[in-house]
């Protein structure tokens, strides 16, 4: 009786086989050939086994011996293949980067705030850097010596002062876009703008720089209030700090906002405490402060409903419409990202490649 | 303004348990921010920020009535305590040992008040030690008593107030008249510093015009305390608002007492100071009250009421707040309040001259709510489509990753620039220029970006082959209107011209601009300036200019606006060509200074089947073309070529004595 064969020890045999191919080193393709596909070759051998396998898996048997041959057949080749294309790299050597330049660390800052209010509807826009004292304080509600004023460090343009607009000063906020964004939509809302540029300020120390930027909020429209301003305000902190960053607002004085306030961002070095330990026991003067905050909060900037008279200076009537407005400045609100740690503003206009390499 | 607050001193009008904690907490999210709270002398002390409208939180008593208001909004029990001032005073001495006041003249227009009252006998005691600690919690010099009082008092009540030497303003006359002063009067402060007047100027005057004081902004010598002094005439004045700035900036004379006078210090708490000068007076100095107390009060009046509706409250805050709400925060704020129908009209207390729109108001009202109790919500107002003309900032922000991509560094440097760097670009009357500069190498506001990038290169030697560019205003004037703010972008490099071209080629490339050209500028005054220029929409636009710089760095700045108009979002597509290219190198010798373009362009005119020719390589005098030639109609054979090839090196030969290396 002639020994039958089950079609499992055919799979047994076939992967042998295979594997015996796999590990094969040193045969040219036409020995291989010879050795696995000639008249005497392993596939011919096992072929004749058929001959033992049950009627009912004969057709199984016959699929599987084609699937090897033609195994046989590519791997063949592609080992032929291999032994002629690849040669030995060394994969541990360092890699050789391509010259690549940096965007400033400011632009960066300016495209993600950017983007960011324009999920939300506001529409980009720059004004003046060099404007009249009318657009810079006049129309927002700052009539010449005005003790609010003082805070604007401001200077000026040695050129002869026009009688109704005044003196040319460089803008010391992105505000004088307020009234001239007005104008420009000739009084008609909505408005919802983001106006962001060059600012200088007549101050220089490691927080202060002459020329910094700024990026202003501006909406106004019928049934504008609080809330709005405050889910703005939000939506940014989020956006921009990440998820776990809380932000306040608290009342302060502009002269062109009325209510006014002030923006708070948590701090993320002392987490929004104050204290850089944790021992909650000791008392307030033991614990070591968070030097880079104030208790726990950074003021990142104003902001407040736009004041009526700046609504009356850009053409709309403060009993219809409302609005509001926030201004920051783009290097502060950038260095207070989580690991940043810059503690010297003036190295952002510094051209020290050194820095600037690193962005 | 930041004012510094001791915990302690503060409990003498305020009534509460909370911690100093919880105070910085609550009075933060509500009122003045505390920043911070340092112990100084065994005490909690808060570092407070006033903003300017709030003077009348500019001293202890102020900041009490403000806490007050605030702790009960969250509960915890605070009130103000009421005023323990001393409100009769009697003359000290006999009859005969008074001692008349001053002749004074008030000019209602200049000061709303006027109050003072001899004090006789003065000693020079030393400041005690429970008044000299909260002087120095408060960041103040102590000296002795009678100097300190006054000091201590303004902290306290929040009104300057002024201690003359009696005999010394006797001697000059006796007399205080209130009038402005004419331009080149001189008076010297009691630091012995002399200033001379501009006309305007608040003072008080003797009867030979002499000017005796400044007030509400520094004692002038002639009348100041010193270590002689026996009487002293309390005063206490409050000139206008406006004069007090006018003169304390003029002469940057900023004394606490003129910042605080020139933000409308509430004359009604002149006589609560008057008065608690007088008990310190008495006890600390041994001093006894010599006169009457003098008051002249001609600018005696309260503050205009303000209208408003709650409908419009409830725009502004967005929530539905109830009459009764709004009507006990303002009361609580010492406002009086009359409500009719919608209709709510609130009478401010005279300390609080910053309520006087509607929008005052609704500040009130939110802040004690407390913006922390308001939702946050996005708008759903319309979004506006009407966008800025002349900026793109999407192609700025692309050209900006572009080149720092392909290995350009940017810069921002300062717009302002030094003569030194001015004078790279123009001469100093075409610039404009600041008229109050803070440092000599800002002064001139920049025409071209190309000096400041170039400085910042030879600011980094140690980094080789630098690249940087710029994207920022240049600024030049017009006579009688602002400048022209013209974007511009600037590229400065240490690499080589055709390099620097190159990198400017593929930019263009990559906003889908055509081709660009190079023109010479031809001119005995320059060398190696080239137009940077292209054809659009059939016409020739010059976007701006190419260079080698003196010190062989190459240069370019672009034209913004007209790059602008030049670019495209997309490209001008074609398909890829259906018939054979035929490619083919040629070598040429060129005599020096031949311009290898117009050989490019030379060769490109002789056929229009020559489709592009590209320098590939140059050695020496060699120059090596790619020649590509193409018809779309039909496979380019040798035949088409044959000719051409022959063609041009004879061309070549007759314009440019270029001779053909090998043979074709």
């Amino acid at each position: 009786m002639t020994e039958m064969i089950s079609i499992e020890q055919l799979e047994l045999k076939i992967s042998d086989i295979k594997s015996q191919l796999e590990k094969e080193e040193g045969l040219s393709k036409a020995d291989l050939q010879i050795k696995y596909l000639g008249k005497k070759g392993l596939f011919n051998e096992l072929a004749k086994i058929i001959a033992k396998v049950n009627y009912q898996d004969k057709k199984s048997a016959g699929q599987m011996l084609n699937e090897l041959k033609n195994f046989l057949n590519e791997t063949i080749e592609k080992m032929e293949l291999q032994k002629t294309k690849v040669k030995w790299i060394d994969l541990t050597q360092p890699g050789i980067k391509p010259k690549v330049g940096h965007m400033h660390p400011v632009s960066q800052a300016m495209e993600e705030i950017t983007r960011i209010f324009e999920r939300i509807g506001f529409t980009r826009a720059r004004y003046q850097e060099i404007d009249w004292d009318w657009y810079v304080f006049e129309s927002l509600n700052m009539p010449k010596s005005h003790p609010a004023r003082d805070e604007w460090e401001t200077f000026f343009i040695d050129a002869p002062t026009d009688k109704k607009l005044g003196k040319i000063v460089l803008t010391t906020h992105t505000s004088n876009g307020q009234v001239r964004e007005m104008e420009r939509l000739n009084s008609k809302a909505p408005i919802r703008m983001i106006n962001i540029g060059r600012c200088y300020r007549r101050q220089q120390d490691t927080t202060h720089t002459q020329m910094f930027h700024q990026f202003e909020g501006l909406v106004i429209d019928k049934g504008i209030n609080i809330q709005h301003l405050k889910g703005t305000l939000d939506y940014f902190a989020q956006e921009f700090y990440g998820p776990g960053t809380k932000s306040r607002i608290r009342p302060f004085h502009f002269q062109f906002t009325e209510p006014s306030l002030e923006v708070d961002f948590s701090c993320h070095i002392c987490n929004g405490t104050g204290f850089l330990d944790n021992e909650v026991k000791k008392s307030q003067d033991q614990r070591n402060k968070c030097k880079f905050c104030k208790s726990g909060w950074h003021e990142v900037g104003g902001a407040g409903m736009v004041h009526p008279n700046v609504l009356k200076a850009g053409g709309f009537n403060p009993e219809v419409y409302t609005g509001f407005a926030f201004g920051w400045g783009v290097e502060r609100t950038y260095t207070l990202k989580e690991g940043l740690n810059i503690d010297d503003i003036r190295l952002l206009y510094s051209g020290d490649l050194k820095f600037l390499e690193q962005f | 303004m930041n004012i510094l607050i001791p915990h302690k001193w503060l409990l003498e009008h305020l009534d509460t348990k909370a911690t100093d904690a919880e105070i910085q907490k609550y009075v933060s999210l509500c009122g003045p921010s505390i920043e911070r709270i340092y112990q100084t002398e065994g005490d909690s002390v808060y570092d407070i920020e006033i903003t300017t409208n709030r003077v009348d939180s500019m001293s202890v008593r102020g900041i009490a009535r403000e806490i007050a208001v605030i702790l009960e909004q969250f509960d915890v029990k605070a009130s103000l305590k009421p005023s323990n001032i001393i409100k009769n005073v009697d003359v000290d001495v006999s009859p005969t040992e008074m001692l008349p006041l001053p002749k004074i003249k008030n000019d209602p227009k200049l000061s709303k008040r006027l109050t003072c009252v001899v004090l006789s006998g003065v000693n020079r005691n030393q400041t005690p030690d429970w008044m000299a600690k909260r002087l120095i919690q408060t960041g103040q010099n102590v000296h002795d008593a009678v100097i300190d009082i006054t000091n201590y008092v303004t902290h306290e009540l929040g009104h300057p107030c002024h201690a003359f030497d009696y005999d010394k303003l006797m001697q000059t006359g006796g007399e205080i008249n209130v009038e402005e002063a004419k331009k080149g009067e001189t008076f010297s402060t009691l630091d012995g510093e002399t200033f001379t007047t501009v006309g305007g100027e608040v003072v008080f005057k003797n009867g030979q015009n002499e000017i005796i004081d400044l007030p509400s902004i520094k004692g002038t010598a002639n009348t100041s305390i010193d270590d002689s002094t026996k009487n002293v005439l309390l005063l206490l004045e409050s000139i206008m608002a406006e004069k007090v700035r006018f003169a304390s900036m003029t002469h940057a004379i900023r004394t606490t007492a003129a910042q605080l006078m020139e933000k409308n210090v509430d004359p009604n708490l002149a006589e609560d100071v008057l008065l608690k000068g007088i008990e310190l007076y008495k006890s600390l100095t041994d001093a006894k009250v010599a006169s009457k107390i003098f008051d002249e009060y001609p600018g005696k009046k309260s503050l205009d009421p303000v209208k408003i509706t709650l409908k419009r409250i409830n725009e502004y805050l967005g929530i539905d707040i109830k009459l009764d709400k709004v009507q006990s925060i303002l009361e609580q704020l010492e406002c009086k309040v009359k409500a009719s129908d919608d209709l709510i009209t609130v009478y401010p207390p005279t300390f609080r001259p910053d309520l006087s729109i509607p929008a005052d108001i609704v500040e009130e009202i939110a802040r004690i709510y407390g913006y922390h109790n308001f939702p946050s919500i996005l708008m759903d107002t319309p979004i506006p489509t009407n966008r800025q003309k002349g900026v793109n900032f999407i192609i700025e922000d692309r050209i900006k990753r572009f080149l720092s991509s392909i290995g350009l560094q940017e810069i921002y440097s300062y717009s302002m620039v030094s003569e030194e760097i001015a004078l790279k670009t123009d001469t100093l009357e075409n610039h404009l220029k600041i008229s109050n500069p803070l440092t000599d190498d800002r002064i001139y506001m920049r025409l071209s970006l190309i000096p400041s990038l170039e400085e910042i290169i030879d600011q980094n030697p140690q980094t080789p082959n630098l690249s940087v560019f710029e994207i920022a205003n240049v600024y030049p004037p017009i006579e009688g209107n602002l400048p022209n703010e013209n974007l511009h972008l600037g590229i400065v490099s240490t690499e080589s011209y055709p390099k620097v071209r190159g990198i400017v080629e593929s930019l263009f490339e990559n906003l889908f601009i055509e081709k660009i050209t190079i023109e010479i500028v031809s001119s005995p005054m320059v060398s190696n300036v080239g137009i940077i220029t292209v054809i659009h929409q059939g016409k020739k636009v010059e976007l701006g200019g190419i260079k080698l710089l003196q010190s062989n760095k190459v240069a370019v700045e672009i034209d913004f606006a007209k790059l602008l108009q030049a670019v495209s979002t997309h490209p001008n597509y074609q398909p890829s060509p259906k018939t054979a290219v035929m490619v083919e190198d040629m070598t040429f010798t060129l005599p020096p200074k031949t311009l290898v373009g117009d050989v490019i362009n030379s060769i490109l005119q002789l056929s229009k089947i020559i489709t592009k020719v590209e320098l590939k390589t140059k050695y020496k005098q060699n120059y090596s073309f790619v020649i590509t030639y193409h018809d779309d109609d039909k496979n380019v054979s040798s035949v088409d070529v044959e000719p051409l090839r022959k063609k041009i090196p004879k061309v070549l030969d007759s314009i440019y004595k270029a001779k053909l290396v090998g043979t074709v």
